[in-house]
């Protein structure tokens, strides 16, 4: 197994509780803009103890494939070494956006991500939202180039926790602006809202982890604007609570797709999310184009 | 399954309960008013922009509202603090059942399987079946 000497998750798991109760105060008590529906909160933190189940379930074949990897590596790179440190917090951060980006711009990766996206909140407990089945689509497989290419597996989960627990603080509304550097730099709460956000201005955009140089090195970034208030949630909201629903609709959907119309399987699972051989669903591309037609209509209008 | 993952998924459920608890308890959803007319119309122009509408009608309590858009229904109904909207065939409404005072419209969606439109005290059927059927 995967000897970990510093796991970050556990050791951020009592910050989540606090800075949690603290939202909800903050709320509460009118002093920043926090919105909590229960239901929604019960289901989100439902969807977060569901992922840890998950793991549990995954780690022997993570874990031994990505010993039986590193078995093979080609370049020696300690923990002890700072420099690999410095160089893992970028390409793990790098391979973050890729795989995110992926997992909004193909569906069956979409269907196991949407889980995150599917609350018509931003708080929080929305952080904690996590898939059920990332793993099982194997998401964490192009990590496994790292180890590959030397990083000791232990160094590889506990950047990845970084990540995650650094990913955590930027899911609130509560917090409107950072600093003018750090917004450049680093992914913020608004620049998450904007991820977040279901505004067709604002779809598939921003899939930074810890970095938003990558969007804007590849042109996905989108600033938040104030005359286009975030609305969050997925571009058909979900009907209800149930948490089988809420964590499988999506893979419902695929497979009463493919069984109506096998054929069209790859398309089915490996087309963008809105794909259907005959066009008649909307993906997010469309989605832009008919906001932008009507945007366009209207800057006509009123210069007439 | 080691001990140590054993007792850190107990004290995650328990800490689970606790804050959705508190976050039930703190009452501070989107205020949301039950649906009229306009502002049913107002939520499908800004759900659906491109749907033109011809006649929307609310259910009793204002949880749901059925609007007819050419051979479309479009279904409007709430979730928690917020809304959702689907579309189906506006002849599917001739097929929804009445159950307790509610009229169940099922879409066939994963993702939303039905939404229920609340009919007036009394009443055995929907202010369009007539039209639905």
């Amino acid at each position: 197994m995967i000897d970990l000497p510093f796991d970050p998750i556990r050791t951020a798991i009592p910050l989540f509780i606090v800075l949690v109760l603290l939202e909800i105060a903050a709320g509460k008590l009118g002093r920043a803009k926090v919105v909590y529906e229960g239901k929604d909160a019960w289901t989100s933190l439902l969807l977060g103890l569901g992922n840890t189940i998950q793991t549990a379930l995954m780690l022997g074949v993570i874990a031994t494939t990505m010993l039986w990897v590193y078995s093979h590596h080609i370049f020696e790179i300690r923990m002890t070494y700072w420099w690999a440190w410095v160089v893992l917090f970028f390409a793990d951060d790098f391979i973050f956006y890729w795989v995110h980006r992926t997992s909004h711009e193909r569906r069956i990766w979409w269907a196991s991500h949407v889980n995150h996206h599917s609350s018509q909140h931003f708080n929080l407990t929305t952080a904690l939202r996590q898939p059920l089945t990332q793993l099982v689509v194997g998401q964490w497989v192009p990590w496994l180039v790292l180890i590959w290419l030397g990083f000791p597996p232990a160094m590889i989960v506990i950047q990845n926790g970084v990540s995650l627990v650094y990913q955590f603080w930027i899911h609130t509304e509560a917090i409107k602006k950072m600093p003018r550097w750090f917004e450049a730099v680093m992914n913020t709460p608004s620049h998450h809202r904007v991820h977040h956000a279901r505004n067709p201005r604002y779809l598939d955009a921003n899939y930074a982890g810890i970095l938003i140089i990558w969007d804007r090195l590849f042109g996905t970034y989108i600033a938040e604007r104030e005359d286009d208030p975030c609305k969050y949630g997925i571009v058909k909201n979900l009907g209800g609570f149930n948490f089988l629903r809420v964590a499988f609709h999506e893979w419902m959907a695929i497979f009463q797709d493919i069984a109506r119309s096998p054929r069209h399987a790859v398309g089915w699972l490996f087309g963008p999310p809105g794909w259907s051989p005959d066009g008649s669903r909307e993906t997010s591309d469309i989605i832009k184009a008919r906001w932008r037609a009507r945007l366009a209509k209207t800057d006509r209008a009123e210069a007439a | 399954m080691d001990q140590a993952y054993i007792i850190q998924f107990a004290v995650s459920a328990v800490a689970i309960i606790v804050l959705a608890s508190v976050a039930a308890w703190a009452r501070i959803p989107r205020q949301v008013a039950p649906l009229d007319e306009s502002s049913a119309r107002a939520v499908i122009a800004d759900e659906l922009p491109d749907t033109p509408v011809e006649r929307v009608w609310v259910d009793a309590v204002g949880q749901a509202a059925v609007a007819k858009s050419g051979s479309e229904a479009v279904v409007l109904f709430r979730v928690g603090d917020g809304f959702a909207v689907r579309q189906a065939p506006w002849s599917n409404l001739a097929k929804a059942h009445t159950r307790d005072g509610r009229l169940v419209i099922r879409f066939g969606d994963p993702a939303a399987p039905a939404a229920r439109f609340q009919l007036a005290p009394g009443a055995t059927s929907a202010p369009f079946s007539e039209i639905a059927a």
